[in-house]
């Protein structure tokens, strides 16, 4: 059983509970109704550039790309300035 | 009540607003009217409450509503047949200084005038730094007395305002407007009775209500998160927001904003409602009626004193296109995250749209000798964000005002004494992502047959150094703006012509990035504005590498992103490498794997 919670998220039912998962390959990153982004490979690139040649201006901010463990499918970014907290969207039901 | 008689009501009550935005656009002057579409023209119910919504900037939905109520309690029993209220106090109801909301008995509407008496020209005047210089300021007062016009009361407004004529005819443009609609709706209740009128209209904010909750109800209860920056004049601001969804009902939440600030981008309250509800109305409600009954299930918290609930005298002129439009968008990431979290909605979802405005005003003596203010209209020449179904639209406007457009080249050239040196898609704008963000644009113009040897401009723009527009499920932000005087000082080696120039590498100069202040274009300067695309949506890597070889071909990507960003690689010829490219994104993911974990 699974159902979709994000664009490449899933909460996947299994006999040790309901997981977020990965879409792509399964991975299961974190408890459903939690936080999963910690579990998740983070990527950090500077804004300045990151886009081509258009973003020439974001200096100081960057891009965070949450990767899956299993199998590296880029799962969700935010731009943030270094220290901000990361945006957590949770699915509850 | 009878389904057929409520249905006819209720489509002519859409009709009433068409025909009063018909006649708005036929009696005013002024391109950001007919040309840009920056109006609202709404009806609302006897007590203030909104009945419906009508395009044109929606902001003004929720904030018109609480002017139709403070004129409410202001004039309580003054009120009489054929009168038209004026107000524009920010505190009281309207976005900004320069939105004037006319309230009649019958019907409401407000749209953008040309000037406010602002510090600075053009009603948006970044340099104040309080509500005190940001020009005339109302809660409420009465410009038309039973049908006839209080010509005191004009000539005051008159004269404060650096265009009067324009203005003028703005006013009378509203006034042509309430009284179309108003004759409309007296034809509607003639023809059916008030009560069967009042009936329906009550049953339509009912069934808003009802059919809003059973949307809510189909999608899963969270929170999602968002964030937006804004940066003015080496400071930072942000806006955060949590959304959750409980059942039938959402709740924004504010709290975690920056405090007010000094410069003028705040927003008070009302103006943070109608920045939510924006988004909200055509993302959640496309097919609802957007009245009183949608209003209903949402809650919005946000502290006051902070940048999006600003205590008097914060200034706010700058407020539609700073802490609003950053309120609209940071709804509208939470909404789509939202939408793309529900099976049955997942096809609604989008990115963030066109995420920053751009108010330059230019003004000055023209080529025929008058004096010109006026918006550069491209502003409302927006990006579309990425579905999760296709790419975002080049150039596709923006949610806030679904009609909004930008003036020919034509018509800015025959306002201003300028000359457009290009206007076309900017390439790499679009946020990256499987379905790629619309493009942005970018513009270069220069003095031309200006009797004073240039005109200056207004700007505030903030978004220089920050993306605006999110992306989702993994696609990048859509390009920062950026503002760029070109000088040629008339002297030296300097002293070249840029009429020729295709690109801002080819103008001759010196270029000095700007973005807030009142500067001139004068002799052979130049004014360079390039702005955001839309937001990506999903994995770059994941792209169709065709599609990325159609973007490279049309210069809509350069074959460096295509490469860098998307893992593309195309031979000389422009002609995708499909083996390269699966190689290539092959070592992109693995390089991914080697990161270390977000904790």
């Amino acid at each position: 059983m699974s159902r979709p919670i994000a664009a490449n998220l899933e909460i996947r039912s299994t006999g040790k509970g309901d997981h977020i998962a990965c879409r792509s390959c399964g991975h299961a990153l974190a408890p459903a109704g939690q936080p999963w982004k910690r579990h998740a490979i983070l990527r950090e690139l500077s804004m300045n550039g990151a886009g081509g040649k258009a973003y020439t201006g974001a200096r100081e901010a960057i891009l965070r790309q949450f990767g899956c463990p299993g199998c590296g499918a880029l799962l969700d970014s935010e731009m943030a300035l270094p220290g901000e907290p990361f945006l957590d969207d949770i699915v509850r039901a | 009540m009878d389904p057929i008689t409520f249905s006819i009501i209720r489509h002519r009550l859409f009709r009433v607003v068409d025909e009063a935005v018909i006649t708005l656009k036929h009696v005013s002057g002024s391109a950001i009217t007919n040309e840009g579409h920056d109006l609202m023209v709404s009806l609302y119910r006897a007590d203030g409450s909104l009945l419906m919504g009508g395009v044109g900037f929606l902001h003004h939905l929720t904030s018109a509503a609480e002017a139709c109520k403070a004129i409410i309690r202001r004039f309580k029993g003054q009120i009489n047949e054929g009168d038209v209220y004026l107000l524009n106090d920010p505190y009281t109801a309207a976005l900004h200084t320069s939105d004037i909301y006319l309230v009649a008995p019958i019907h409401h509407e407000g749209r953008l005038v040309y000037d406010i008496g602002a510090m600075n020209p053009g009603g948006f005047s970044p340099d104040s730094q309080d509500i005190y210089t940001e020009g005339i300021s109302s809660p409420g007062l009465k410009l038309v007395d039973r049908g006839e016009l209080r010509q005191d009361v004009l000539d005051t407004l008159l004269n404060m305002v650096r265009n009067p004529e324009m203005v003028t005819l703005d006013i009378r443009s509203m006034i042509a407007c309430n009284n179309v609609a108003a004759d409309r709706m007296l034809a509607l209740i003639r023809k059916y009775g008030h009560p069967t009128v009042d009936e329906a209209c009550a049953t339509l904010i009912e069934q808003s209500e009802t059919l809003l909750r059973a949307r809510l109800a189909e999608l899963p209860d969270g929170q999602w998160q968002s964030r937006q920056y804004m940066d003015v004049k080496g400071e930072t601001a942000k806006v955060c927001l949590t959304m959750t969804k409980k059942g039938d009902t959402l709740t924004f939440d504010f709290t975690g904003s920056s405090p007010q600030s000094r410069y003028a981008l705040n927003c008070t309250r009302w103006a943070s409602l109608g920045g939510l509800f924006a988004p909200l109305f055509p993302l959640l409600c496309y097919d609802i009626t957007w009245n009183e009954g949608v209003i209903r299930p949402i809650t919005m918290i946000a502290p006051e004193g902070s940048i999006v609930n600003c205590t008097r005298p914060a200034p706010v002129s700058v407020a539609t296109v700073g802490a609003i439009q950053s309120v609209n968008n940071a709804a509208c990431a939470t909404i789509g995250k939202m939408l793309a979290a529900s099976e049955k909605y997942r096809k609604e979802a989008t990115t963030v749209w066109h995420a920053n405005h751009f108010a330059i005003f230019m003004f000055g003596r023209n080529q025929r000798g008058g004096q010109s203010i006026g918006i550069l209209t491209e502003t409302f020449a927006g990006a579309g964000g990425a579905r999760t179904f296709a790419d975002g639209v080049d150039v596709g406007g923006e949610i806030p005002n679904p009609i909004s457009r930008m003036a020919n080249v034509e018509t800015m050239e025959s306002i201003f004494p300028l000359r457009y040196l290009f206007r076309r898609r900017l390439t790499d704008s679009g946020g990256p992502g499987r379905y790629r963000g619309g493009l942005g644009m970018e513009i270069a113009i220069t003095p031309h047959d200006a009797p004073d040897g240039g005109l200056h401009y207004v700007v505030s723009g903030k978004g220089a150094k920050y993306s605006m527009s999110e992306g989702l499920g993994g696609g990048y932000p859509g390009a920062p703006n950026r503002y760029v005087w070109v000088h040629n000082d008339e002297t030296g080696e300097r002293n070249a012509d840029p009429s020729f120039a295709l690109s801002l590498e080819d103008m001759p100069g010196r270029t000095e990035d700007i973005s807030w202040g009142v500067f001139p274009l004068m002799g052979k300067d130049a004014l360079y504005v390039a702005w955001n695309g839309g937001g990506g949506f999903g994995d770059p890597l994941e792209r169709d590498p065709e599609q990325v070889q159609v973007d490279v071909e049309s210069r809509f990507v350069t074959r460096e992103a295509a490469r860098s960003v998307y893992g593309v690689v195309t031979d000389a010829g422009g002609i995708v490498d499909l083996a390269a490219t699966k190689r290539l994104r092959a070592e992109m993911r693995g390089a991914r794997m080697e990161r270390r974990a977000a904790e």
